[in-house]
């Protein structure tokens, strides 16, 4: 099993690299053979993710959730299967590019550094703590789709309206359509963190000796859910719609990031396990 | 192959004269039928409003061009104003050649149009219901559709809008996502204000509103269409309720001002919405555009983006006339092999006539016990002589790329032994 992982490490980046070139030459160029095997390749490389996964939880016999560089497989894969779902479900298949380099780009940094941990404290082997990272990791990676959403909306908005109608007009999906994939993804997002953060507060009091409501994950956390709180009530009682709240995403987005990156690479709490 | 075509087309004749030749559905049938009394084994008619042609494998060697063009005008009746020269022949590979290029809609007025290529299967199909569609045509027919799918599939020739008013349906559908639940308001009744609504409502556009100086004529519009009618003062109050407005009036000013359009745009929440304005002068005021969620196009706008599809169709013939080179070697290796086969066999049977009228005759020289001998070394002798040319024939026809060579050592062939005909009417049968 061992020998499979070290494998696996390698060759996720591999396909995930492949899958990325077979949508990237299916959006700038026209080749039909590539049209009919990219989504198939798509969802073999989803499934193979999956095995890698699990792989990973029976080998080192707890959920691969305990540091960065286990999260940003899950991300990858919670990302590559969020995006199959879209393309299926709209049959849409042009965006695979901008969003899959994602998937691509966490899963090529957790292959370089990932390490076989066999020695994690007990409680990272719950199952509630499952749930709330699940949760978390949905979130993120949801509004993350959302994100990649409203960039091509931009993207979209601007040649329409500047009316330079090149491979983006051409190959993408309309205005409409992004925006409800942006916001669907972002209200999927909104309630995954809501369920994180009502589990995290709950069940990590007990558990954790050393907890804080000040820890800094949890307020940025928080600081993030009631900014999407506020956006979400302003789209539904404002009405705001188009561009403006392509920006708004957008801006959130670029907080989340930021937020998340400073807060996991520079503040330490008892959130930390890395 | 004894394939001819002769026809006439936008290149050669104007619409009076195109509309004169234009057959309907019975008209064709009725001239397939005396066609291959007449002239033909095997023959199709395409007739649009832009061609007339006709494609055939005459019974004779040589079609009479002529005589052919004769028989279409008077068929239609259309002597004084059809001549002659409107029509343009093909033959043998030129003929599938030109077939192949309407099919793929390089040959149309408007380069790509997506139209011919279900035109041509029609034609096929009138000419198989009309009993005028041998193995040759059949096959012709089949290449026809291939060429056509693998050009729609595998170049962008039949994309994007080539007129204003499908351009605007284009961008429509690039700004919204389901046309059924949008709403659109023409402002004036002009011919291409009209024509978008037309296309609109083709695309299925939920509900239609119309505003008009002449309520009297947006109310006959609305009669046509359905729909209903708003005030032409209240206009800009319908601007709330719609998604898209397509405005064709004739005013010295603009209608629509940007005040205008910011109140609307508070009022509907900033919903998107897009403007077709092919008024000349303009209605809608150009500064609008910049406000957020609002896709103000005009006529100018509309015209660049048909203009710069029109280039991008025209750039992707190269690929096309790459396309039909190959279907038509395809074609020619299979019309080859076609040939190969009867002319094998014709050269058997006339060796095998020889031996038996030379046995025939000099079979009372020998003695009865021998005659039996006589004819086994005799039927030797001829094989012998066959095997070697039999032999090169067939590996011909089974390698690629050696058409032209296959077809010289046919007709070589053919011409040493005096062979009549080429070798097709053996297959048909």
């Amino acid at each position: 099993m061992q020998s499979d992982i070290g494998f696996l490490v390698i060759f996720m980046p591999v396909l995930y690299a492949a899958i990325l070139l077979a949508y990237g030459l299916s959006f700038f160029g026209s080749f039909p053979t590539i049209d009919r095997i990219k989504t198939p390749l798509l969802i073999g490389t989803v499934l193979v993710h999956c095995v890698y996964l699990a792989l990973r939880t029976l080998a080192f016999d707890h959920p691969p959730i305990t540091n960065l560089f286990e999260i940003m497989t899950v991300l990858a894969a919670a990302i590559a299967v969020g995006y199959t779902y879209i393309e299926l479900r709209t049959k849409a298949s042009t965006t695979g590019f901008f969003i899959l380099s994602m998937a691509f780009g966490f899963q090529t940094v957790s292959s370089l550094f990932i390490r076989n941990q066999y020695d994690i404290p007990a409680y990272l082997r719950s199952m509630v703590l499952g749930f709330h990272v699940s949760a978390a990791l949905l979130g993120y990676t949801a509004i993350s789709l959302s994100a990649a959403y409203g960039f091509l909306y931009l993207m979209l908005y601007h040649e329409i309206k500047s009316s330079r109608f090149g491979l983006i007009y051409n190959r993408l999906p309309n205005l409409e359509m992004l925006e409800t994939m942006s916001h669907r993804a972002e209200v999927f997002g909104f309630v995954a963190l809501g369920i994180a953060i009502v589990i995290g507060v709950l069940w990590l009091p007990r558990v954790f000796r050393e907890f804080s409501y000040w820890d800094p994950k949890l307020v940025g956390t928080l600081v993030i859910w009631c900014l999407y709180a506020a956006e979400l009530s302003a789209k539904k009682r404002l009405g705001w719609q188009g561009r403006k709240t392509m920006i708004i995403s957008l801006v959130a987005f670029g907080f989340v990031f930021l937020s998340m990156t400073v807060i996991n690479l520079y503040l330490s709490g008892f959130h930390s396990f890395h | 192959m004894n394939l001819f075509s002769i026809g006439i087309s936008h290149h050669s004749a104007s619409v009076d004269v195109r509309e004169r030749m234009w057959l309907s559905a019975d008209e064709v049938r009725s001239a397939l039928a005396r066609l291959k009394e007449r002239y033909f084994h095997e023959c199709v008619l395409v007739s649009t409003c832009n061609r007339t042609e006709l494609y055939g494998i005459g019974t004779g060697p040589a079609v009479d061009e002529a005589e052919l063009t004769r028989f279409l005008i008077d068929f239609k009746g259309a002597s004084e104003s059809v001549q002659g020269s409107h029509f343009l022949p093909a033959h043998a590979t030129g003929a599938v050649n030109h077939l192949f290029k309407v099919a793929s809609g390089v040959d149309s007025m408007v380069i790509g149009d997506i139209q011919i290529l279900g035109q041509v299967k029609d034609a096929f199909t009138l000419a198989r219901e009309s009993g005028t569609l041998g193995p040759i045509m059949n096959r012709l027919m089949q290449s026809t559709l291939h060429v056509g799918k693998r050009v729609r599939t595998e170049t962008s020739i039949c994309e994007g809008a080539v007129s204003v008013s499908y351009a605007a349906v284009e961008l429509a559908s690039k700004i919204f996502a389901d046309l059924s639940r949008k709403s659109v308001l023409l402002i004036g009744a002009g011919e291409t204000g009209e024509l978008t609504l037309r296309h609109l409502v083709g695309k299925g556009v939920g509900h239609v509103k119309i505003a008009n100086r002449t309520r009297e004529k947006a109310e006959a519009l609305v009669a046509a269409m359905g729909g209903t009618v708003v005030d032409y003062e209240r206009l800009v109050d319908a601007l709330c309720t719609v998604d898209i407005v397509v405005t064709s009036v004739n005013s010295p000013t603009y209608i629509v001002q940007p005040d205008d359009v910011h109140r609307v745009m508070r009022q509907r929440s900033h919903n998107p919405l897009f403007i077709i304005d092919i008024g000349v002068p303009r209605n809608v005021n150009p500064a609008s555009r910049k406000i957020d969620n609002v896709f103000l196009y005009d006529i100018d706008a509309l015209s660049a983006i048909v203009d710069r599809n029109l280039q991008k169709r025209t750039a992707e013939i190269p690929k096309v006339t790459s396309i039909i080179r190959q279907e038509l070697v395809e074609f020619l290796r299979w019309h080859n092999s076609l040939q190969i086969g009867p002319t094998i066999q014709e050269f058997r049977e006339a060796l095998e006539d020889i031996r038996v009228q030379e046995v025939a005759k000099n079979v009372n020289r020998f003695k009865p016990e021998d005659r039996e001998l006589l004819d086994l070394v005799t039927r030797r002798i001829v094989n012998k002589i066959l095997h070697q040319p039999t032999t090169v024939l067939k590996q011909g026809g089974e390698s690629p790329g050696r058409d032209s060579e296959n077809i010289q050592r046919v007709r070589a062939l053919r011409e040493l032994f005096g062979f009549s005909g080429n070798g097709e009417k053996k297959n048909e049968a």
